[in-house]
């Protein structure tokens, strides 16, 4: 096996330790840090979400391969920067208003991360005009919604309400999550996309992405 | 019969006069039942068939901010949850209980005022309720993501301290079997919305051999069990039956499918809950909150159920929406003066 199907495997494994040798290995035999991250880490999430959607991995499994994922990607991020790699896209990922639960949305954030793209995370009770002003400053691909309860979810209306009223609403692709959402909610509040569980969350932003770049 | 007589038959697996109920408000919900109900207390507005004692989620004090802190140590902000909470910060920031003193399980409030509510509301069946009973109780000591790598991590903290929790717990159960109870409520929600929080693999390893031990208590003291898990559980119902579990709570329509299970467990598991709390009360119109609970009692009516939204109603739900399944439920035939 060569360095790069072992660190992938121990991302797989959740072996944070074991990855940020094999990462550091990797550099040392002057393999490229972006074939490192594409083929070693991403290719790993993406196998950490394969088995999750079918229910072989859970949560513990996603965090502890989310970690090492994490652990790896900050080895790599400074050479990654000075080589001018860009991430796949930028997500501006929070809770909503009102909202203190954050798990899903932290599961969301990491599994994005595995799959290439720049998370900025702003945290659970996020007013929507801090999103809209996270989109303004930061520019996104991507703006990601969570909540938990029903008396919350109105908040995703507001955030993708604010935006329209801002002119913003083109420049971004919104998707949304949690418990109580579903598809039919995000098509009523004009949301791009709804994904049921983190793992789905990731291929819906690079669907999506891909569609944005047409 | 006696509201206590109807619930016993239908845990026996006998057809019931009527499909019995009980239903729960969170405060914002509560206050506008209040209002309409005027001066009658709640509880007799309400009709409910079980007679809830103990305290579910535990005793707090106030610090500031809407910050709260439970017997635990563990801190919870109820500026917008403002039942329960959410967790602030970690008790248990290192995998270890060895700095750790568990709080006194049979502090007396627990058991104040149980021999007087029995009397005052004597015709009900008697339910002695521990909320975060395991699970919960671990992940709000030691945070949900910590808990969660710890299976993987630290596997042998996660056995001391979920074994120190029934250690709690089963003290606290046996005083309260001193009582004349019916049966003991456990509360630890392993669900989400698409299956098991940790796995059913990890559940069966760590969660199943902790949970045999505490419903062994109770099952020994010749009480029932009743357990309340939120999510979607149903995988669980084959080894919660093995190991003693009488009733199942909340038995939410979106994530399992309500009338199957109900036939498939006849007699050996019953369900309380079952109204749609996520879709159906908030949403929904009150025909479609009739015509649900109807749909439900006719599915109970030979047994195996107790009625109930699947989880405290919360305050986004319209008042006319509450009054619209509290009006049929007592409405039955058998039930009362009908």
């Amino acid at each position: 096996m060569s360095i790069i199907d072992d660190l992938r495997q121990s991302v797989i494994d959740g072996e944070m330790n074991v990855t940020q040798e094999l990462v550091q290995k990797a550099l040392t035999e002057n393999i490229p840090p972006e074939r490192i991250l594409r083929e070693g880490l991403i290719t790993a999430m993406e196998e950490v979400g394969r088995r999750f959607e079918c229910n072989e991995f859970y949560v513990p499994e996603m965090l502890v391969s989310a970690r090492a994922m994490k652990s790896g990607l900050a080895l790599l991020r400074p050479l990654l920067t000075a080589a001018h790699v860009e991430a796949v896209g930028k997500v501006v990922i929070g809770t909503v208003q009102g909202d203190l639960h954050d798990i899903g949305k932290n599961l969301v954030g990491m599994m994005l991360e595995g799959a290439g793209f720049e998370v900025v995370d702003l945290g659970a009770d996020v007013p929507a005009d801090m999103y809209v002003t996270a989109v303004k400053e930061l520019r996104p691909n991507l703006v990601a919604c969570s909540a938990l309860l029903t008396t919350t979810m109105p908040g995703m209306k507001s955030v993708i309400h604010l935006l329209e009223e801002e002119g913003l609403r083109d420049q971004v692709k919104v998707i949304i999550g949690g418990a109580p959402v579903t598809d039919k909610y995000a098509a009523d509040i004009g949301a791009d996309g709804f994904a049921p569980d983190a793992a789905s969350a990731a291929s819906l932003a690079k669907k999506l992405i891909l569609k944005q770049d047409r | 019969m006696t509201k206590r007589e109807v619930i016993r038959a239908v845990l026996e697996g006998q057809k019931p006069p009527y499909v019995p109920w009980s239903c729960g408000f969170t405060k914002e919900a509560r206050a506008k039942l209040q209002a309409h109900f005027g001066l009658v207390g709640l509880e007799d507005a309400l009709q409910n068939h079980l007679l809830k004692l103990g305290s579910d989620i535990g005793f707090f004090t106030d610090i500031e901010n809407n910050k709260v802190k439970d017997v635990f140590g563990v801190v919870w902000d109820r500026s917008i949850d403002k039942d329960i909470g959410n967790v602030e910060g970690c008790v248990l920031s290192e995998p270890t209980l060895k700095l750790y003193v568990f709080p006194d399980p049979l502090d007396r409030r627990f058991f104040d005022g149980i021999p007087e509510r029995i009397t005052q509301y004597n015709d009900r069946f008697r339910v002695f309720q521990i909320g975060f009973s395991l699970y919960e109780r671990a992940w709000t000591l030691r945070g949900m993501q910590n808990l969660l790598m710890d299976f993987h991590d630290h596997p042998g903290f996660v056995r001391e301290l979920l074994n120190t929790i029934a250690d709690y717990n089963i003290a606290q159960v046996k005083e309260a079997m001193n009582y004349d109870l019916d049966a003991v409520y456990f509360g630890d929600d392993w669900g989400q919305q698409r299956g098991i929080q940790m796995g059913p693999k990890l559940w069966r390893k760590f969660i199943y051999p902790v949970l045999e031990r505490m419903y062994r208590t109770v099952r020994e003291g010749g009480k029932y069990v009743f357990i309340h898990s939120c999510g979607d559980v149903d995988e669980l119902f084959d080894d919660l039956i093995t190991i003693g579990v009488n009733c199942f709570n909340p038995f939410q329509p979106e994530v399992m499918d309500v009338p199957a299970l109900l036939n498939k467990y006849r007699r050996r598991l019953i369900f309380h809950g079952g109204l749609s709390t996520q879709k159906t009360l908030p949403y929904g119109t009150v025909e479609m909150v009739q015509a649900e609970t109807r749909r439900l009692l006719e599915m109970g009516g030979d047994g195996g159920y107790i009625f109930a939204p699947a989880h405290d109603v919360a305050g986004d739900v319209p008042l006319e929406n509450m009054l619209a399944f509290i009006e049929l439920v007592q409405g039955q035939p058998g039930y009362g003066n009908n």
